[in-house]
């Protein structure tokens, strides 16, 4: 298990080190001179200056490898906008933000999308499996921009008198309700669909027919038998979930007017602000393999089996 | 007496032998019917065919498809007409999805921005298909450290988040029209039909008639050419109708971001975002278009979940 984890690890940082580099030659495809889109153009004498100070005198090579010092002493470099703030200064700003929205939403997506998954999955084609797969099938199909703007059309317009909810901002729980719904929906039907389908394929097994004849009470074979080996499944869920909850992200907080990490990069695309882009992009990407290697090593936990086909 | 017996006896035996030839004639049909659906594509259809819910799903895409190429042709409103006079104007006869701010009719703009949206995601769903399945048999069928390199760089391609990475993708070519957003969303995706069709080659490969099929010395091009890809045609088929919702959420996402095709051009996702400045006093016209890709989702999932069905054997018995 150790090895298991040890290689695992180990693997991370050579896939680290190419999405930096993919990014980084994305950025270096985009066209322009970050210091020539003012009107005043730069002076010669000046331009080389700053060409040294960001060592875009060197070879690619060489600013690749001070741009991946850089993420790995948690130093993304300046704003190429706003001249006078870090890409960490950002990032610190708007990152914790959408990491409270995104929490809450993977919350809410557990907390609601796993016992639905349960209960459709116990009362097949049931009248409840029906409604239930009628709700995840309608949030899979919805894009979420109609759902948040549905949810503040509603709650925060119509029926205004009759509920605590503002259309945007965050500031305090109250504000935090309809954002969180609007972007845990999608989750939640995803793994509420998992869920459902992995009860049902152990409902089959045979080692819940034999728990049965033995004579177990059905709650018991449920709860010690059924929940527990259809479970495991949905771990493997976290990282398209995380997908969802990344691209949701980005739109329900420009729906809400949120000043989170998804808003603040589509403004750094349209403000050319490509030290930004590029340190938001790099920072998801960890997130996103480090999720992965997390839920690899747990499903190495939860499942032995695949620590030697798992192994990478 | 004897002549009658016998003549019984004749009779008899001619009935029998009517019997036995209506019988054998009989299955011959039934026999010709099975073999007649055993052809793999009879057989998938006879089994798509009986599955409900992906009949309905293919008579939904049909309707859509119909709705977005026959209306513009037949309703002669400009749709770039601007009217003040005419604007916000709710669902009626005149104008059966309303108008919206600069008084255009909804109703010929959603069919356009549908043209936009299926063909964005026909267009991104097949070159996905192209190089994803390109990919995934060279990898596969290439083995060794080959296959060891090209799937730990398909690795990496997955820690790279979806939208970010369309979005820097648009940036690089620095405007968004209908083809770079094709070659934005299919950068940004690509990934999972290469790792499935990987997995299905290195399955076929193992088959005792590719291995036949080696060891009478075909070329390695025959026996992917002939034996491995065409079998993986099924699956190729289902991922289309996977792909293809993914695809066009994902271009109605950023168009909703504002960075979708240019205006006055609009897909369902730029018609979206146009309804949700205007959402407060006419949520019609953020409801149509998101409905719009509801409907052209759904119906692909189901028709994709109907073609896994009939294609798959595994799944067959239970149909």
């Amino acid at each position: 298990m150790l090895k298991f984890i040890a290689r695992r690890i180990t693997w991370t940082i050579p896939v680290i080190l190419l999405v930096i580099l993919m990014t980084f030659f994305m950025m270096r495809l985009i066209k322009g001179n970050p210091f020539q889109v003012t009107e005043r153009p730069v002076p010669p004498a000046i331009q080389r200056n700053l060409d040294r100070q960001f060592h875009l005198d060197q070879p690619w090579y060489i600013q690749y490898l001070y741009y991946v010092k850089g993420v790995f002493t948690a130093d993304l470099g300046p704003s190429l906008v706003q001249r006078d703030r870090q890409v960490n200064d950002i990032i610190k700003e708007h990152f914790p933000l959408s990491l409270k929205l995104g929490g809450f939403a993977m919350l809410f997506a557990i907390v609601v999308g796993i016992p639905l998954g349960v209960i459709a999955a116990l009362k097949q084609n049931s009248i409840a499996d029906y409604a239930v797969m009628t709700v995840v099938n309608s949030g899979y199909a919805l894009p979420n921009f109609l759902i948040a703007t549905l949810l503040i059309y509603f709650f925060a317009v119509k029926w205004r008198e009759h509920t605590p909810f503002p259309t945007n901002g965050w500031g305090g729980p109250a504000s935090w309700v309809l954002p969180t719904l609007a972007l845990g929906h999608a989750p939640m039907t995803v793994l509420a669909r998992i869920v459902r389908g992995s009860m049902l394929e152990t409902l089959q097994q045979d080692y819940i027919r034999t728990a049965k004849a033995k004579g177990l009470r059905s709650h018991r074979v449920i709860g010690l038998h059924v929940l527990r080996n259809s479970l495991i499944p949905a771990v493997t869920a976290a990282a398209p979930l995380l997908g969802y909850l990344i691209a949701g992200s980005f739109i329900v907080e420009t729906i809400f007017g949120l000043p989170g990490i998804g808003r603040y990069f589509v403004i750094s695309v349209a403000s050319r602000d490509y030290s930004v882009t590029m340190g938001i992009t790099v920072l998801l990407s960890i997130i996103i393999i480090v999720a992965n290697l997390a839920v690899d090593i747990l499903y190495g936990f939860l499942d032995p089996r695949t620590r030697e086909v798992g192994a990478r | 007496m004897i002549t009658d017996r016998r003549a019984s006896v004749r009779d008899r035996r001619a009935e029998f032998e009517a019997t036995l030839t209506r019988t054998a004639e009989a299955r011959a049909q039934e026999a010709g019917a099975a073999t007649q659906r055993a052809s793999l594509l009879r057989d998938a259809l006879y089994r798509f065919a009986r599955n409900r819910a992906a009949i309905i799903a293919a008579l939904a895409f049909v309707v859509m498809g119909a709705f977005v190429i026959f209306v513009p042709i037949f309703r002669d409103a400009d749709p770039n007409a601007v009217d003040f006079s005419q604007s916000f104007l709710s669902p009626s006869w005149a104008h059966p999805f309303g108008t919206d701010e600069f008084g255009r009719d909804l109703f010929v703009r959603t069919a356009l921005g549908g043209r936009i949206s299926i063909g964005i995601g026909f267009a991104a769903t097949f070159a996905i298909m192209l190089v994803g399945v390109v990919y995934g048999a060279v990898s596969g069928f290439a083995g060794g450290w080959v296959d060891n390199g090209m799937m730990r760089f398909l690795d990496a391609l997955y820690g790279l988040p979806y939208l970010p990475f369309a979005i820097i993708t648009l940036a690089i070519f620095g405007r968004v029209n209908f083809w770079t957003m094709v070659v934005a969303l299919t950068v940004a995706s690509w990934f999972t039909t290469a790792r499935v069709m990987r997995g299905q080659i290195i399955t076929l490969k193992e088959n005792d008639y590719v291995r036949a099929a080696h060891a009478l010395g075909a070329r390695w091009y025959r026996v992917l050419f002939r034996h491995l890809l065409p079998n993986t045609l099924g699956v190729i088929l289902i991922f289309v109708f996977l792909e293809l919702p993914t695809v066009v959420l994902g271009e109605a996402f950023l168009s909703f971001l504002g960075l979708g095709i240019e205006p006055p051009k609009a897909s369902w996702g730029s018609l979206a975002q146009d309804g949700y400045t205007a959402y407060q006093a006419h949520p019609y016209i953020i409801v149509i278009p998101s409905v719009c890709i509801g409907w052209l989702i759904m119906s692909a999932f189901f028709i994709a979940d109907g073609l896994r069905d009939a294609l798959d054997p595994r799944t067959r018995e239970k149909v």
